[in-house]
């Protein structure tokens, strides 16, 4: 009886919904992108050294120029550069994918943590780096519950909540989305009717970047309102999950996510009512597995995907 | 000559590796020279440094076996990190509760533990693809976060945080009847800690090899991994052949947990920096072959190792290493740079060779 009245107090908690959605967003906007670079037949697990790069380069121009504005924007524009280190080198020299993604976390780790003791050795990042703004909704804010949930979070995850259906129609309602989904799934047909596979993909990796890269802009400009090394700690990975559990669907992704945000705040909620709380985080865990054996099946991939592609053969 | 184009990519790749993190170490300004003298001066410099390097090397070469050997199967196992925590968990409980056994069957009860502890987790992601279709990469990856909050709550608060932790997250000590001989004497060696589990590591080599090569199991995963549809027509019960690849893959990662536990004599939150990742680096460097992974796993601990002795006397982040394994791996992956170089040198046909 304790245990239910523990949790129906937290479930009651707006605190805890509100935290769901703050965990979800960089992991939606990672996902999002591990979902339009697969989808154009291009496998991506650099999610994570991408969000690292993004969040790193977020802080070192917030801190040089106190301009949200530019750090957001360096975030943004190092994810899809480093973004296209991993598409030359899928694409044009038709590197093993997993290789090239995995050499692209572990470059980002490297690269990020050895400028990080460059730059802020001694005395750790500073503190007046500029934040992303909070959106407060005036009319929404005065509603009980519902107010404490949505009335006043940050602008990022409401941009990576409308990034679910923007993402969505592009991919399935433009033109330019079907020719990516024809060059994930028969590159050679696409081809033949003269869609560039291989500039559909550049796009597609590197706008995996911009989307990684804000959410590592997000997780320290607003979140931490800091850098330390490796500060992403696995959320790209996490992302890569979501992107799978969804069945590379921007919906399907965006619920993994809250799933993932729900676990990771209902372990912060549950923090001193003597759960051992590092239990409880890894329910979110758990929960994934299960719910992937029993209840999602097999999640087929586009069937290009991680396939590169050979012009004219 | 096929042995000479094996290793011409990634010795190539390290070169050019070496190259390009140079610039990055002269763009930061820094002197490369310096960077790269005092790193191989740490990482080979004195017997001594040269122990600490098999040291940092062994954790790695085991846990890319297990990497490797799910990868000939056709699976992609990125959790050897979770596997190697249930091996490190497990061999720890068995050595601190039987800690009035003598040595040599406690040292073996525990190897078995840790094996078994981490053949049985990845057997879990291996039954759930055979069963559902379940993705390993998802499955493993998620029991590796759960194998690692396990842990935390075993030695944060747990069952296995003795009386006297005074807060610190660890474990009791492991009793010294059970550690590894130290195999260099100290009148040759002062305060070596390399251990026996060196000859273990080979030894688990030359079982991946003779598994894969030389047993019809073994033709049967690399069937499977080679086409899995042909290997089913063959008559080969395919779901039952990837459970045996993970499980035996994770009894590599088990082992792999259980030997950084026995240098520090004690099972320590958060032990691991990450082998089960890099070994997935190192997996690949080395080629999914024994001896590949071995060589690649002592470039990676000689550079993890030399790291340190870099950071303190040229106050160049270790970090570096992180970047010089990426480039490495960059530039395996990227083969046909590789080849293009190659061709351009003249060397028309070692770039055939090497595809």
């Amino acid at each position: 009886m304790d245990i239910v009245n523990t949790f129906a107090t937290i479930l009651a908690r707006p605190d805890l919904w509100a935290g769901t959605l703050r965990f979800a967003a960089p992991l939606t906007l990672a996902a999002l992108g591990g979902v339009i670079s697969e989808r154009s037949g291009v496998v991506n697990i650099a999610m994570e050294g991408m969000m690292l790069v993004g969040a790193f380069f977020a802080v070192l121009v917030g801190a040089a120029t106190h301009d949200i504005v530019l750090a957001t924007l360096a975030s943004v524009l190092c994810g899809g550069l480093i973004a296209t280190f991993h598409g030359v080198a899928s694409i044009h020299l038709r590197a093993n994918q997993i290789v090239s993604g995995m050499a692209i976390n572990l470059f980002a780790l490297g690269l990020t943590s050895f400028l990080m003791f460059r730059f802020y050795a001694t005395s750790g990042t500073p503190s007046d780096i500029p934040a992303l703004p909070d959106v407060n909704i005036p009319v929404i804010n005065s509603i009980p519950f519902v107010g404490a949930v949505i009335g006043d979070l940050n602008s990022i995850v409401w941009v990576s909540i409308l990034a679910v259906p923007v993402t969505w129609w592009f991919l399935f309602r433009t033109r330019i989305g079907l020719r990516i989904r024809a060059v994930g799934e028969h590159p050679r047909a696409a081809d033949t009717l003269g869609v560039s596979v291989f500039r559909m993909r550049y796009l597609c990796v590197i706008l995996s970047g911009l989307f990684s890269g804000l959410g590592g802009a997000y997780l320290a400009l607003s979140v931490a309102h800091s850098f330390s090394d490796n500060m992403t700690s696995g959320a790209g990975f996490i992302a890569l999950a979501a992107m799978i559990f969804g069945k590379w669907h921007p919906v399907g992704a965006f619920l993994a996510c809250l799933l993932f945000g729900f676990g990771q705040s209902l372990g912060i909620n549950l923090q001193g009512t003597g759960f051992p709380d590092q239990l409880v985080a890894a329910t979110p865990y758990v929960l994934t597995v299960v719910a992937l054996a029993g209840f999602v099946g097999r999640a087929v991939a586009p069937a290009a995907d991680g396939v590169p592609y050979e012009v004219g053969e | 000559m096929r042995m000479l184009a094996a290793g011409i990519t990634p010795v190539l790749a390290v070169v050019l590796a070496i190259i390009v993190g140079g610039i990055v170490v002269l763009a930061s300004g820094s002197n490369p020279i310096t960077a790269y003298e005092s790193m191989l001066v740490g990482a080979v410099g004195s017997p001594f440094d040269i122990s600490e390097t098999f040291i940092s090397s062994i954790p790695l070469i085991l846990a890319a076996y297990a990497v490797s050997f799910a990868f000939r199967s056709g699976l992609f196992n990125i959790g050897a990190e979770g596997q190697l925590y249930m091996g490190a968990i497990a061999a720890t409980w068995v050595a601190t509760t039987l800690s009035d056994w003598p040595g040599l069957p406690l040292i073996i009860v525990c190897i078995v533990a840790a094996m078994a502890a981490g053949g049985a987790w990845a057997g879990i992601a291996g039954w759930l693809k055979a069963k559902t279709g379940a993705h390993e990469v998802i499955t493993t990856m998620m029991l590796s976060y759960v194998a690692i909050d396990i842990s935390h709550w075993l030695l944060e608060a747990g069952p296995m945080t003795p009386a006297n932790a005074f807060g610190t997250p660890e474990s009791g000590p492991i009793p010294p009847q059970a550690a590894f001989p130290v195999i260099l004497p100290s009148w040759i060696l002062p305060n070596a800690r390399l251990n026996a589990s060196l000859f273990l590591t080979i030894l688990a080599g030359l079982v991946f090899a003779w598994i894969l090569w030389r047993t019809p199991l073994g033709y049967e995963i690399r069937a499977v991994g080679l086409n899995a549809k042909a290997a089913a027509y063959g008559g080969i019960n395919v779901a039952r052949r990837l459970v045996i690849a993970m499980v035996i893959a994770g009894a590599f990662a088990g082992l792999a947990g259980m030997v950084p536990v026995w240098v520090q004599m004690r099972l320590y939150d958060s032990f691991s920096p990450g082998y089960g990742y890099e070994a997935i680096a190192v997996a690949l460097v080395g080629k999914n072959s024994a001896i590949g992974i071995f060589l690649a796993g002592l470039l990676y601990g000689a550079m993890i190792h030399g790291a340190v002795a870099m950071q303190a006397n040229a106050n160049i982040s270790g970090f570096l290493v992180q970047i010089l394994q990426a480039l490495v791996l960059f530039f395996v992956g990227a083969e046909v740079l590789i080849r293009w170089f190659l061709r351009r040198g003249g060397f028309r046909a070692l770039a055939e060779a090497a595809s």
